[in-house]
């Protein structure tokens, strides 16, 4: 080993290597079950199977080409609210470095550490930096695919300045060495901290740590971000993203995590010259960040690769007598599948974070912002003179008015409606519901299974974590508010409408298209595929909301229909869609399951 | 009993076969050995046996039950022990094993003394708190194996079951396989360990390239080939590119 990493980096292993990681990580089938290297049984089945490799890209471009033309109006109409192309591709790095620390750290040791052939890799007369930069390439190209859906952001609000072609090719390359930065740094932090790091040798206690950090950090950002930016919306937002990049301890963050950012001034706003220069300290700070990269990890990254291999392994105490008995007494075929899904979502620590913790973010952060946002509208108003509790009561007496003969309660509804396609983005954890099974599944698939008792559970145990506690919040905000409660429990119902039929779709998608073939859980979650299923839950969410949306905006906007009219007609709509739905992933979507080969 | 009748598989729509018009019975209290070379077709043929593969053509019935239109009935009949023992791994062995109960609704009567008598017998009573990530390959190998017994189905079919096993956990394997095909059940089990298939088989079966080669007791494979070598021999002369069967299947 000494004297495999004594060898420098070597460009034809290097292809070799990431030609066995890009095939094999992702697509070898490593539990042995027959799909490593075998076409055939790569073929994919179903419509997906049929539409052919070429055809499937196609459909993802057009995905990917959607969600950016989202994104590209979005930022058009940044530009059109004024916001500068700086401000907004500020936004767009903010955003970037947000992810990153985010996600990324946990990403990057999922992928280059948390990999079953690394064993192997062991094994080989290669070098550290060899094997570091082939699966950092791969990483790169993983992360740079999500990454890129962000820039349209930016090059919307280049078209609203009428900016020159050049001024989007510089802003192109400016992102790409602002997100290949962010990567490196990332990197550079995290082999030293698997070299070192005893709770890195345990993945799933790493894992777990790294969630909870990440959920903190989340809660702050997205608290600290309420407080500090004002009111209108995603300019403020991008105005403040400028702030931080601008000059002060932010700056000097921002230029740790991603120094093009700091660069990104006279790249986008300056002439040729300057952007010219601007690109090439860029890409001088990346490749500063590639040499310190490499020296880290001839270092420490085959080390830490080293002291992971038979790290871990806790042991259980003896079972046996009237404990085991009772340990394996029987359950119905919906309990045992709801109990085994549980279990492994919460013990797989990837589908624990991306599952069980942002689950209950959601419902924390509203916690936080209502408390927050509590105390510091009970201080002004006393420093107003105000008795904070008549404040209460003027607002209890305006909530007395929601009644069912009144537009305010159809716009209240449009609000449900608006937030629960915002929850749309949590809509994966219903969309993965059969892929986190991954080659589970085809064992599965040999066992007498009920999949409708299967399916049912895939769908209890995601929507007990995203809707259960957002539901209580929204029932103790109803009560405080003082709501009447039919009009309340109106308000709960279209909620619950939405979330179910937006739970079912999902699910009943990710049934007929599931992903059963990854090596890592990791996998589920990163790489462009990912970030689109991520997003495109915004276009599932609007698909059932549009019809009770419409028929409300009739009420409220066009007039068309009268109040209790359109409330009714909502919540029928939700009910019937809900109906049909539930007949769909309990009938064709469970059958098609039953049927499912590699 | 299990009666396949004209099977074939293909995975690209027809151009190969994995399984070529492949036409056997086994009849109830019968060890059937099926024994080929890797790549031969053999995991392919129980994945279609145990309902997790359709064929493209022809039926298979297990005790009369036709695994292709009544998979759930047929399914409650066997059980399958696949080539990979890495399945479900973050349950504890204890949780693997009250989940295959409850899949094929063992009562609780029987589960309890089973799941003890199972796991002692295996040497796996102290490993039932574990996750089965924790478990070595063979420990994993026996957890499949105490799962596929638990239920106690007629028809067993176990591919490439005594890979990674113990020598004990190997002949107490042997024994069940006795024990159940006396009882007038039936064991179907792949290999390539011909030791193995020809202290345990009634009869054997040798399928190469897809195609059953050779249905026979090993006797009468002594007598068909007229030789006193040992299974082996007569396995690698079966299998080989020389050999008349492979050579008519080509």
């Amino acid at each position: 080993m000494a004297r495999a990493a004594a060898r420098d980096f070597s460009w034809r292993q290097f292809r070799a290597m990431l030609r066995v990681i890009r095939k094999g990580e992702q697509h070898l089938d490593s539990t042995g079950m027959g799909l490593g290297g075998d076409d055939a049984a790569e073929k994919r089945k179903g419509l997906w199977g049929r539409l052919g490799a070429g055809a499937r890209k196609v459909a993802m471009g057009f995905l990917f080409l959607l969600l950016a033309a989202w994104f590209f109006m979005m930022g058009y109409m940044l530009g059109v609210t004024g916001v500068t192309p700086y401000l907004a591709f500020s936004l767009c790095v903010v955003c970037l470095v947000g992810l990153t620390v985010l996600t990324g750290l946990y990403q990057a040791v999922n992928i280059l550490y948390f990999v079953r052939d690394l064993g192997y890799y062991l094994t080989l007369p290669v070098s550290a930096t060899t094997v570091m930069w082939a699966k950092l390439v791969h990483f790169l190209g993983m992360s740079l695919l999500g990454d890129l859906i962000i820039l349209p952001i930016g090059l919307g609000s280049l078209l609203a300045a009428g900016a020159a072609p050049g001024a989007w090719v510089a802003m192109a390359l400016a992102f790409v060495l602002s997100a290949v930065a962010v990567d490196l740094a990332l990197l550079i932090v995290c082999v030293p901290i698997m070299r070192f790091s005893r709770l890195a040798h345990d993945k799933d206690r790493f894992s777990r740590f790294f969630g909870g950090i990440m959920v903190v950090l989340a809660l702050v950002i997205g608290v600290g971000s309420q407080f500090a930016l004002r009111s209108d919306g995603l300019a403020s937002l991008a105005s403040g993203s400028g702030q931080l990049l601008s000059g002060g301890v932010p700056a000097v963050v921002m230029g740790i995590l991603c120094p093009p950012s700091l660069l990104a001034r006279p790249v986008v706003e300056g002439d040729a010259l300057g952007a010219l220069a601007g690109l090439l300290g860029m890409l001088a700070c990346v490749a500063v960040y590639a040499v310190v990269l490499s020296a880290v990890a001839r270092c420490w990254y085959l080390e830490g690769a080293q002291a992971l291999q038979g790290a871990g392994g806790k042991r259980g105490r003896r079972v046996e007598g009237a404990e085991l008995d009772q340990a394996t007494r029987s359950r119905g075929a919906f309990a045992a599948n709801l109990s085994r899904d549980w279990k492994t979502m919460v013990r797989v620590p990837v589908f624990f974070n991306q599952f069980f913790l942002s689950s209950l973010l959601m419902p924390l952060y509203f916690v936080v912002i209502l408390v927050v946002s509590g105390a510091v509208g009970v201080s002004q108003a006393t420093e107003a003179g105000m008795d904070p509790a008549a404040l209460l009561e003027m607002a209890r007496s305006l909530t007395a008015l929601l009644a069912f003969d009144s537009p305010a309660l159809a716009w209240c509804a449009v609000g449900v409606l608006v937030f629960g396609l915002l929850l749309g983005f949590s809509s994966y954890s219903f969309t993965m519901g059969v892929s986190r099974d991954g080659e589970d599944f085809f064992f599965i698939r040999g066992l007498p299974m009920d999949w409708r008792s299967y399916l049912a559970a895939k769908f209890v145990a995601p929507f007990a974590l995203s809707t259960v506690p957002m539901l209580a919040l929204i029932v103790a905000a109803l009560v405080v508010l003082g709501v009447p409660a039919a009009s309340g429990a109106y308000l709960i119902l279209v909620y619950l409408g939405a979330t179910i039929s937006l739970g079912l779709l999902s699910l009943g998608l990710g049934a007929l298209f599931p992903r059963l073939t990854w090596d890592n859980e990791a996998q589920l979650f990163k790489g462009g595929v990912s970030t689109l299923m991520f997003f495109a839950g915004l276009i599932v969410g609007a698909v059932v909301m549009v019809l009770p949306a419409l028929v409300l905006l009739g009420c409220t906007l066009w007039g068309v229909f009268t109040a209790p009219v359109a409330l009714g007609l909502a919540l029928a709509i939700f009910v019937l869609e809900c109906a049909v739905l539930a007949w769909w992933v309990l009938g064709p979507c469970a059958r098609s399951l039953s049927r499912r080969e590699r | 009993m299990i009666r396949i009748d004209h099977v074939s598989k293909s995975y690209d729509g027809g151009a190969t076969n994995a399984v070529r018009d492949l036409t056997l019975e086994i009849q109830s209290g019968e060890i059937f050995g099926l024994l080929g070379p890797n790549g031969a077709g053999k995991s392919t043929l129980l994945n279609m046996l145990a309902g997790v593969l359709a064929p493209s053509s022809g039926t298979i019935e297990l005790d009369g039950v036709n695994v292709a239109t009544d998979p759930l009935a047929a399914k409650r009949n066997l059980c399958y022990v696949s080539d990979s023992p890495d399945h479900l791994l973050r349950l504890k062995g204890h949780e693997f094993l009250r989940f295959i109960a409850d899949v094929y609704e063992v009562p609780d009567a029987v589960r309890g003394p089973r799941i003890a008598s199972l796991a002692r017998e295996y040497g796996m009573e102290g490993e039932l708190d574990n996750q089965i990530q924790s478990y070595s390959h063979g420990m994993r190998q026996k957890m499949m194996i105490m799962g596929a017994l638990l239920p106690d189905p007629a028809v067993w079919i176990l591919d490439e079951p005594m890979t990674g096993l113990d020598p004990k956990a190997s002949w107490l394997l042997k024994q069940s396989m006795r024990r159940h095909a006396d009882a007038g059940k039936t064991v179907l089990f792949s290999t390539h360990v011909l030791d193995v298939a020809e202290k345990v088989v009634d009869r054997v079966g040798v399928i190469a390239h897809g195609e059953l080669l050779f249905v026979g007791t090993v006797d009468e494979m002594r007598e068909h080939f007229k030789s006193n070598g040992s299974l082996e021999e007569m396995f690698l002369e079966l299998t080989s590119e020389n050999s008349p069967f492979a050579t008519e299947a080509e």
